[in-house]
């Protein structure tokens, strides 16, 4: 009996390392302590051994067994282990690049629009939309310019042909003409004529002018402007506004001026400059950033609020100029043309 | 507009450095866009030195150590420390004493140089900006009085500033306006040029140099004054005249046409000078022109006139386009003797007009189409009188010739203190309001108490018509307060409660951060495209129905009914330039024709490009229809709309640049939105010179769409029981959509169990086959199935009895058979 045992835990030291799936591995077991196997006919004969034999044997058999037992469980580790490894396949080198498409970008204007209408909605202002195609109305009329004005001209102002008829740009005037709007105030008066004061809003947008395209000058630009109207507006709340966005959009040394100016749809009128030392071009310089002033009482006449009861500001700026300051781009064509080597610089 | 200091030191004491000058003038409300600068600068504690002595700095070789005398008033015979090889005993030089400042804001101090002392600066032509470099001293002419400021010895340079004069101010479209404000600024007087000539001649009418002025339209004329003048002599202007028109850029011609623009220059108002004996009939006539009349200009070209438009005539021709420009003819020249002299007003409205239909602007038109004070008309011809009589001699015949008259003049404006307090939002104190009013010239007439507290009747003069209310001498007195120095304040208003921000930009930004998420780069493109482009890509309909009236150039001629065509473009530069791109989107206005007219719609747009130039070391699979329709999914339910439950259309023909039969539409503009994506025409892209497949998606709402509410959800409970699973494969014409054999099938479900104990929860797609096995022109189509009850598991039964009953009724109509 001793040799067999032997013979048996032999064959299994030789064979079961060799075993190379598990379905192999569950004959072989079979083959060993199956029902029908060799280990298991062993075991069904030590009723047949004599009485004084058994403890003897019993211990040789018990041993032989456990012997038997580890074999099994190392060739089934290793067979698992071997599993996972197939299944693994080779080591990856991690230094290779992802095949897969890289981070997307949003464009430059995007992200300048975005900010400016965070930081203005922390001050209360919300956005609203207006038409890209308006009318004259909207557009001048409203605001203070007078038919005549150079401003409406032909030569800076895209018309749209006599019959053009557009469905959902409404005119407010019988037989205005259509244009592309010169300057996103016309969603002002679109806002003013739609709901009573007070009002706070920002109107980002394209705009459009007639104009000779070159580094400085596109022939769609986009501005962004606020409009405040409620009681007892100051001059003193305008330039606070304006500090507060800029120190929150370019950092708390930048700095404002008002330098008096003319535009129509405001009295007083100015121009804004600004100074931030860390910013690429501007320095110690006030370099122009927007126009503004307290809304003209015409214009309140106009849409239907009474000048003495209500008073209120407007600012208003390029988008593409307020960026090129702010990221140092010297061309403005760059952000019409979309080259990936320029845009994934912002993201 | 350009403006000289030293003209407008005539009228006003300027002391300033320039860049107080500029200063002043930036906070004035001028912008100030160049400044020029000729000859020795106003410089403080400068003077005229003498070299008295000069020896060898002990401690430097090329130092010299001096002494020189700078006169009593200024400490005497001083040391200084010179590196110059001319500082030569004997030698007269500049001396800038300690306190000066040199341009450059180079601050003079005694100092010691290498262990000597010294009491100032020799300077050389450098060091004063003028021409003549560094290399030596400047050296002044022996008889410089010692100790006398250099700019009284040196001739005067002169600045001259370029500003930007707004349209509300053609007041300022001279050196007196300019003058009249820096006074205020400065807190000066203004002094007005004297005039001489008083309007009556010592002469009897002479009709052989002027008989008569008629105005046949007064009403683009209101006012004409012609003034006669005999014996003149043409020639060259005098120096300080050619200098000051030179230093503003207006070439010197001779003392008549100068003396013409001196005054305009000076004053504000166009003058014009005839030759008497070029005025047939010597009549000078006032009139509209007749239609194809034609008149040869100054310029040499050939205008014609229309009856919109005025003229000076005489009795057989035009001579002049009224307030642009004279005749060819009709000018002064050498020969000339006898002038009449034209100072009028004309009506603003109708010299623009004219400016615009000949597209000719002039010095002249470009103050009358602003407003010239018609008020200063006469006064202005007098100085002019004044200085040809001065300039070119002759004497004046005839009496002062006026037609017509001012318009009457009288505006006053009441305004309280409190009021421009309120506006402002700061304190400005009552005397420094009325310190700068007055200081404009804006005299406080009356002054009294009002219901509303102190209150100021302010005279306007007839030359700030834009002044008309309250809320403009604001502005006024902002302006010489100094609009920088309105104070800082906390930014704080009241929280408005009236919503969100709008639909559309809500939408704008839950798409881009969609697509930016996905890989997509957002790119920007024009919205005006051209014409062919619009016939190509789309259709000779939608190029006619959206073009502009005036284009700027030809290729940015059209409206854009579509995203795509600019991102295409950015798609192909960033080839044409080897930068890989694959994925680029964009989001904006988009203009689209529904029922008979154009909309303005809100877009998005995206493309996905295969580029097999583009290589990669790991193989992805290509992009393909089904990985845009997820994108377009997306993007639509970011506007509210469930693609996936809308009837999907395959595009067909060469509409829009789709590729047949790999491209879908869904939505109608007349339900507010449509939708189009697949891959772009193979051909129509090949041709546009892009390399690989093009996907593409676009959406476009009209904004109407997006404004509708989005209702309030509400929670719908779901089984925690266990779903039962069947699959069924069903055999189809290849033709046959699968969303209609889903659909179907879906019916039949809901059918079979209609009204039992459980429902029928999903019915999916997860297989499509078509090949061996099946006959010809078929497919199966393979769905998962799941029942689910809300109650209890259900069992295999019943399951299996609902089933089968789909069974049935999915293939009654014999167009689906179940796949064995």
């Amino acid at each position: 009996m001793q040799e067999t045992i032997n013979a048996i835990l032999a064959k299994a030291a030789a064979e079961l390392p060799t075993l190379r799936s598990r379905a192999d591995f569950e004959a072989a077991k079979a083959r060993y302590v199956g029902p029908h196997g060799e280990f298991t006919a062993l075991m069904k004969q030590m009723g047949a051994v004599p009485k004084e034999q058994r403890p003897t044997m019993g211990k040789l058999v018990n041993e032989a067994k456990a012997q038997l037992q580890a074999r099994l469980d190392a060739a089934l580790a290793r067979i698992a282990d071997a599993e996972i490894t197939a299944q693994l396949g080779p080591a990856i080198d991690p230094t290779l690049p992802s095949p897969d498409a890289g981070p997307g970008s949003s464009h430059p204007l995007t992200l300048v629009r975005e900010e400016m209408c965070r930081i203005l909605r922390k001050a209360g202002f919300t956005v609203v939309e207006g038409p890209e195609v308006e009318t004259e109305y909207y557009c001048f009329d409203a605001l203070n310019t007078p038919a005549d004005h150079p401003a409406r001209d032909a030569q800076d102002t895209f018309y749209f042909p006599e019959p053009a008829r557009f469905g959902n740009v409404t005119k407010k005037v019988p037989g205005e003409k259509y244009l592309l709007r010169t300057h996103t105030s016309s969603v002002q008066i679109r806002t003013m004529l739609k709901g009573e004061p007070p009002i706070r809003i920002v109107s980002p947008g394209r705009v459009y002018r007639r104009d000779t395209s070159d580094a400085t000058h596109s022939a769609n630009f986009h501005q962004i402007e606020c409009l405040y109207v409620d009681k007892n507006v100051t001059v003193r709340d305008l330039k606070a506004l304006l500090d507060y966005i800029f120190a929150a959009l370019l950092g708390k040394d930048t700095m404002t001026r008002f330098r008096p100016h003319y535009f129509g749809y405001t009295e007083p009128s100015f121009e804004v400059d600004l100074s931030a030392q860390h910013l690429p071009k501007v320095n110690k310089d006030w370099i122009e950033i927007g126009g503004c002033g307290m809304v003209d009482p015409a214009v309140f006449a106009g849409v239907g609020y009474d000048p003495k009861i209500w008073s209120g500001y407007a600012f208003g700026m390029g988008l593409e100029r307020l960026a090129m300051l702010m990221y140092g781009i010297d061309d403005i064509r760059y952000f019409y043309q979309n080259d990936l080597r320029f845009l994934k610089q912002f993201a | 507009m350009k403006l000289s200091r030293n003209w407008l030191r005539q009228y006003v004491r300027l002391y300033s450095t320039t860049e107080e000058l500029q200063r002043a003038i930036t906070f004035l409300g001028f912008e100030v866009e160049g400044v020029q600068s000729t000859g020795l600068p106003l410089l403080q504690n400068v003077v005229v030195g003498e070299i008295k002595t000069r020896a060898r700095h002990p401690n430097a070789d090329k130092l010299s150590v001096c002494t020189v005398d700078v006169g009593p008033a200024h400490g005497g015979v001083r040391t200084i420390v010179c590196g110059a090889h001319n500082c030569d005993a004997g030698n007269r030089v500049p001396v800038a004493l300690p306190g000066a400042v040199l341009p450059g804001d180079f601050k003079i101090k005694s100092s010691k140089i290498r262990g000597e002392a010294s009491d100032g600066m020799m300077c050389s032509p450098d060091e004063l900006s003028l021409p003549g470099g560094h290399a030596g001293l400047l050296i002044l002419d022996p008889a410089a009085p010692v100790g006398q400021p250099l700019n009284e010895v040196m001739p005067d340079g002169d600045t001259v500033f370029d500003i930007e004069v707004t349209p509300n101010r053609p007041d300022v479209l001279c050196h007196l306006g300019l003058a009249r404000e820096l006074a205020a600024w400065l807190k000066y007087d203004v002094r007005f040029p004297e005039i001489k000539f008083k309007g009556q001649s010592k002469t009897a009418p002479q009709p052989d140099v002027l008989k008569a002025i008629r105005v046949d339209a007064p009403e683009d004329c209101p006012l004409y004054v012609g003034i006669a003048v005999s014996g003149v002599k043409v020639g060259p202007s005098p120096a300080w005249m050619q200098e000051r028109l030179a230093a503003v850029g207006l070439r010197p011609i001779n003392n008549l046409v100068d003396v013409g623009n001196y005054v305009m220059l000076e004053l504000g108002q166009p003058l014009h000078v005839f030759d008497a004996k070029k005025i047939a009939g010597r009549s000078i006539i006032v009139r509209r022109a007749t239609d194809g009349e034609k008149l040869l200009t100054l310029d040499g070209k050939e205008r014609m006139l229309n009856s919109r438009m005025l003229v000076i005539a005489d009795e057989a021709k035009p001579l002049v386009i009224a307030g642009l420009m004279g005749g060819h003819d009709a000018g002064v020249d050498p020969t000339t003797t006898d002038i009449v002299l034209e100072a009028a007003y004309f009506r603003p409205q109708s010299i623009r007009a004219t400016s615009r239909r000949l597209g000719l602007v002039s010095d002249s038109s470009y103050r009358f189409e602003r407003g010239v004070d018609s008020h200063g008309t006469s006064e202005a011809a007098r100085r002019a009188i004044d200085l040809i009589l001065e300039t070119a001699g002759g004497t004046v015949v005839g009496p002062v010739m006026k037609v017509g008259d001012e318009p009457r003049w009288s505006r006053e404006i009441n305004v309280t203190p409190d009021y421009i307090r309120a506006k402002v939002g700061f304190d400005i104190t009552d005397d420094e309001m009325r310190d700068a009013l007055i200081g404009l010239h804006l005299p406080i007439k009356h002054e009294h108490e009002s219901p509303a507290g102190l209150e100021w009747t302010v005279s306007i003069p007839s030359h700030r018509r834009d002044l008309e209310r309250p809320i403009d001498l604001v502005e006024e007195v902002l302006r010489i307060y100094g609009t920088d120095r309105v104070p800082a304040a906390v930014c704080a208003g009241p929280a408005l409660a009236d919503g969100d921000d709008d639909p559309i930009a809500l939408f704008n930004r839950r798409v881009t951060e969609y697509l930016v998420g996905q890989h997509f780069h957002e790119v920007v493109n024009y919205t005006l495209r051209s014409h062919s482009e619009l016939a190509t890509w789309v259709s000779a309909a939608a190029a006619h129905e959206l073009a502009l009236a005036n284009p700027f150039v030809d290729d940015q001629s059209h409206l854009r009914p579509t995203l795509i065509l600019g991102i295409l473009e950015s798609l192909k530069l960033n080839q044409s330039r080897g930068v890989p791109a694959a994925r680029l989107f964009e989001t904006g206005r988009v203009f689209m024709e529904l029922s008979g007219t154009v909309h303005e719609c809100v877009a998005v747009g995206f493309v996905l490009c295969h580029n097999p130039q583009d290589r990669a070391w790991l193989a992805r699979p290509e992009p393909d229809f089904y990985a845009v329709k997820r994108h377009l999914e997306v993007l639509a339910s970011a506007a509210g709309i469930d693609l996936a439950a809308q009837e999907l259309v395959p595009v067909r023909g060469a509409f829009w640049g789709w590729q047949e039969g790999h491209s879908a539409a869904a939505g109608e503009m007349t339900d507010g939105w449509t939708a189009r994506f697949g891959l772009l025409n193979l051909a129509m892209v090949r041709a546009a010179g892009l390399e690989g497949k093009v996907w593409a998606g676009t959406l476009a709402l009209l904004p109407q769409k997006l404004a509708a509410p989005a209702g309030h959800r509400r929670y719908q409970p779901f089984s925690l029981f266990p779903a039962a699973l069947r699959d069924l494969a069903l055999v189809v014409d290849a033709a046959r959509h699968a969303d209609a054999v889903q659909a179907r099938l879906l019916r039949a479900a809901r059918a079979a169990t209609a009204g039992g104990a459980f429902a029928v929860e999903r019915v999916e797609i997860f297989d499509v086959y078509e090949g061996a096995g099946l006959p010809a022109g078929k497919k199966s189509l393979a769905f998962a199935l799941s029942f689910r009850s809300a109650e209890r598991t259900l069992t295999d039964d019943e399951v299996n009895a609902a089933f089968a009953k789909i069974q049935q009724a999915v293939v009654a109509d014999g167009s689906i058979s179940i796949r064995a």
